[in-house]
């Protein structure tokens, strides 16, 4: 994560890739600040700090604002000139390596000369990532950029293509490779459009977790893992270890807690909660089910395989007791009950029965009358499933079981005491 | 799969741009490969665009997210696609008027009323798409679900009116919100992660007291959304305290006082004359 702040770019380039802010950002930038204290011996306040000058507003635009983060790997000027230029001419034609070479070779003084070994290693990187093809099968290889979903599309095809990407890359997961195409899709759709047509977003997306695509960060080289069957090592945050984040810098108990501790586990699952818009990893460890969350992870690594029978056996275990898990709690089935309080006679709609049944996963409502009904769902636990009900404040009376009503009073009481006095 | 891609790169990226250059890659064909096997597919292309993409992206191989990716307290998706996003959008983007035909909340509906579409706004919370539009006539900015649309039909619109449209939309969307504050309660400072992922939705900044150490996060947000910051402050409970917002604290203590008069616990007297907010600005 850290390399991402590492200067590939500066305060400008950052306001002009934004242009927006970055809100959300507080936390992670902090945590960052954390990890990075805690790694590494370099200062990265700097780059963190000019986060905080950046501004953001919902309603103006649909990209993602942290985006960028995936633009930030850092690359040679030399590096960065040469892969541009062999993109740039395989656009205009087909060429074979040599012929790029001396393309190359016209490359500004100050930067040096590619010799033929440099161009077939990035020829062959190109065409491992997807983004040139070769064109014949015969050498000497011809190669052409591999950007038909760009080029062969009509304007209009071009721009439901747009829509789609967009519509998918926000409301569902995974999304960043979503966003990335979504970039490259707009571009070439500015480019294409007439000046007194220019190219217009029209889509906004409302209440969204801009900081989940950060997490995402992990999700390909976990799912890696899983496919692979392989255990992963890594170091890892907890929650408990947050503490305030300049107060307590000096206090020695502090220091050891934000070392973050070394975890191995067989990865089984990956989860995205909805609900706070977090990703986690659930594992198999020798003490059982292990759950981690994403953000917390870093310096993740491959270690050895397990058999198949194995990484079969672990998975049916886990899965089984996330069966009724309304999040990832894998604790005992408990049955919840609870009476929801229909709107007042006045509105139209029902909006709490409607919540409910939206978002009330397998729960089911089993009795209803004028005034109110009753849900019922067996879920691991009854504190992943708290906030929620909590949620619909005075619309929503937990009658069973009797700890979870209890503590729901306990709950109100303070709150309660919380404003009385306003 | 590496999103951190050396291809991805800023500069290259803004190298290319100059020229015109466009570049995908795998990883890019691979998700949307995936995706169009979603049946919003079928509704975001005509049938001959979606089998010119299956054909384009034939080498290329699907993910196997679904296969270890699990998704919890999903709210069910209502669509991802509605048949009326394509020809919507491309009112919006000929910044062409309309005249438009839907449902209201009592059931009724109005017929042809004159419109400027502007966004289309998908909520995460609802999952599902509304119309942003402005109303010719009664000169008021509105937000109409799409499947409270009956009917409509392109109506020209001179391209000074757009332009006054969307300049007065831009005075008043600032004008619009105010700022409350909400402190995080210091036992629960612990917390904070996940606290902070709740409110990631809203426009906001956070501050932090080191003399106290108290964390405060100011959250900047139209009325008309302060039914959901409400259900968010709820859903975190003890861990939170609206210090600045006077509507939001009167419905934090009447919540409060209904809950426990549900669980048959008597507080003081309610206040008097609290109203639940309408959506002000925004007629549905």
């Amino acid at each position: 994560m850290l390399m991402l702040m590492s200067g590939a770019y500066n305060r400008q380039q950052f306001a002009e890739r934004l242009g927006i802010s970055v809100h959300t950002f507080d936390k992670t930038t902090r945590r960052l600040k954390d990890i990075a204290a805690a790694t590494s011996s370099q200062s990265h306040a700097e780059a963190l700090d000019l986060i905080d000058a950046v501004r953001h507003t919902y309603y103006e635009t649909s990209d993602p604002i942290l985006l960028f983060l995936f633009r930030a790997k850092s690359l040679k000027e030399s590096e960065s000139a040469r892969i541009s230029i062999i993109l740039e001419t395989l656009h205009a034609q087909t060429m074979t390596a040599i012929e790029l070479m001396d393309v190359c070779s016209s490359m500004p003084a100050e930067l040096s000369i590619p010799d033929e070994k440099t161009i077939r290693s990035d020829l062959k990187y190109l065409e491992a990532v997807g983004a040139i093809r070769k064109e014949s099968t015969t050498r000497p290889y011809r190669y052409r950029l591999h950007n038909d979903l760009l080029r062969e599309l009509s304007e209009d095809e071009l721009t439901d293509l747009f829509d789609f990407v967009n519509v998918m890359a926000n409301t569902q997961v995974p999304s960043v490779q979503g966003y990335l195409l979504q970039d490259g899709l707009k571009k070439q759709l500015k480019h294409i459009l007439p000046e007194d047509n220019p190219f217009i977003d029209p889509f906004l997306y409302k209440y969204h977790y801009h900081s989940r695509i950060l997490d995402e960060v992990h999700l390909f080289t976990l799912l890696r893992a899983i496919r692979d069957r392989r255990r992963v090592q890594f170091l890892y945050f907890t929650p408990k270890a947050e503490k305030s984040y300049t107060a307590q810098q000096t206090n020695p108990l502090f220091e050891r807690q934000s070392a973050g501790k070394q975890h191995k586990t067989l990865p089984l699952k990956i989860v995205y909660d909805h609900q706070y818009g977090r990703w986690y990893l659930l594992g198999m460890g020798r003490e059982g089910i292990r759950k981690f969350r994403m953000e917390g992870m870093t310096h993740i690594e491959e270690a050895e395989a397990v058999s198949e029978e194995v990484y079969g056996r672990k998975t049916v275990e886990l899965m089984e007791k996330l069966q009724t898990s309304w999040l990832i709690d894998t604790g005992k089935p408990i049955k919840v009950r609870a009476r929801f309080y229909n709107p007042s006679a006045g509105e139209q709609h029902n909006f709490i029965k409607h919540r409910v049944l939206l978002q009330g996963q397998w729960g089911e409502i089993v009795e209803e009358d004028e005034e109110s009904f009753i849900y019922v769902i067996s879920v691991n636990g009854i504190y992943e499933i708290k906030p929620w009900l909590r949620s619909f404040g005075s619309s929503c009376e937990v009658l069973e079981p009797r700890q979870l009503r209890h503590e729901m009073i306990e709950e109100w009481k303070e709150l309660h005491k919380y404003y009385e006095s306003i | 799969m590496n999103p951190f891609e050396k291809i991805f790169n800023y500069q290259i990226l803004s190298r290319l741009e100059d020229t015109g250059t466009f570049v995908v890659t795998a990883y890019e064909r691979t998700w949307l490969k995936t995706m169009l096997e979603h049946p919003a597919a079928n509704e975001a292309f005509t049938a001959e665009t979606l089998l010119k993409l299956r054909q384009m992206l034939s080498m290329d191989i699907v993910m196997d997210t679904s296969e270890y990716l699990i998704e919890k307290a999903l709210t069910q998706e209502k669509h991802v696609y509605h048949p009326l996003l394509r020809p919507l959008r491309r009112l919006i983007s000929d910044r062409n008027g309309m005249k438009i035909s839907f449902i209201v909340k009592d059931g009724r509906e109005n017929v042809e009323h004159r419109g400027f579409p502007y966004k289309l706004e998908y909520s995460m919370v609802k999952r599902e798409w509304y119309l942003l539009w402005f109303h010719m006539r009664h000169r008021t900015f509105m937000s109409t679900r799409i499947e409270q649309i009956t009917s409509f039909s392109e109506q020209p619109i001179s391209p000074k009116t757009a332009d006054q449209i969307l300049e007065k939309l831009s005075l008043i969307k600032h004008a619009r919100k105010s700022e409350v504050c909400i402190e995080v309660v210091r036992d629960y400072n612990q917390e904070l992660s996940r606290i902070m992922y709740a409110f990631s939705c809203f426009e906001k900044t956070v501050d932090y007291d080191e003399e106290h150490d108290k964390y405060q996060v100011r959250i900047h947000l139209p009325r008309d959304e302060y039914e959901f910051l409400l259900s968010k402050i709820r859903f975190l409970g003890k861990r939170v305290r609206v210090i600045k917002g006077d509507y939001l604290k009167k419905r934090m203590l009447e919540a409060s006082t209904k809950a426990l008069a549900r669980y048959g616990i008597e507080t003081m007297q309610l206040e008097e004359g609290l109203i639940p907010i309408e959506s002000s600005l925004y007629t549905r």
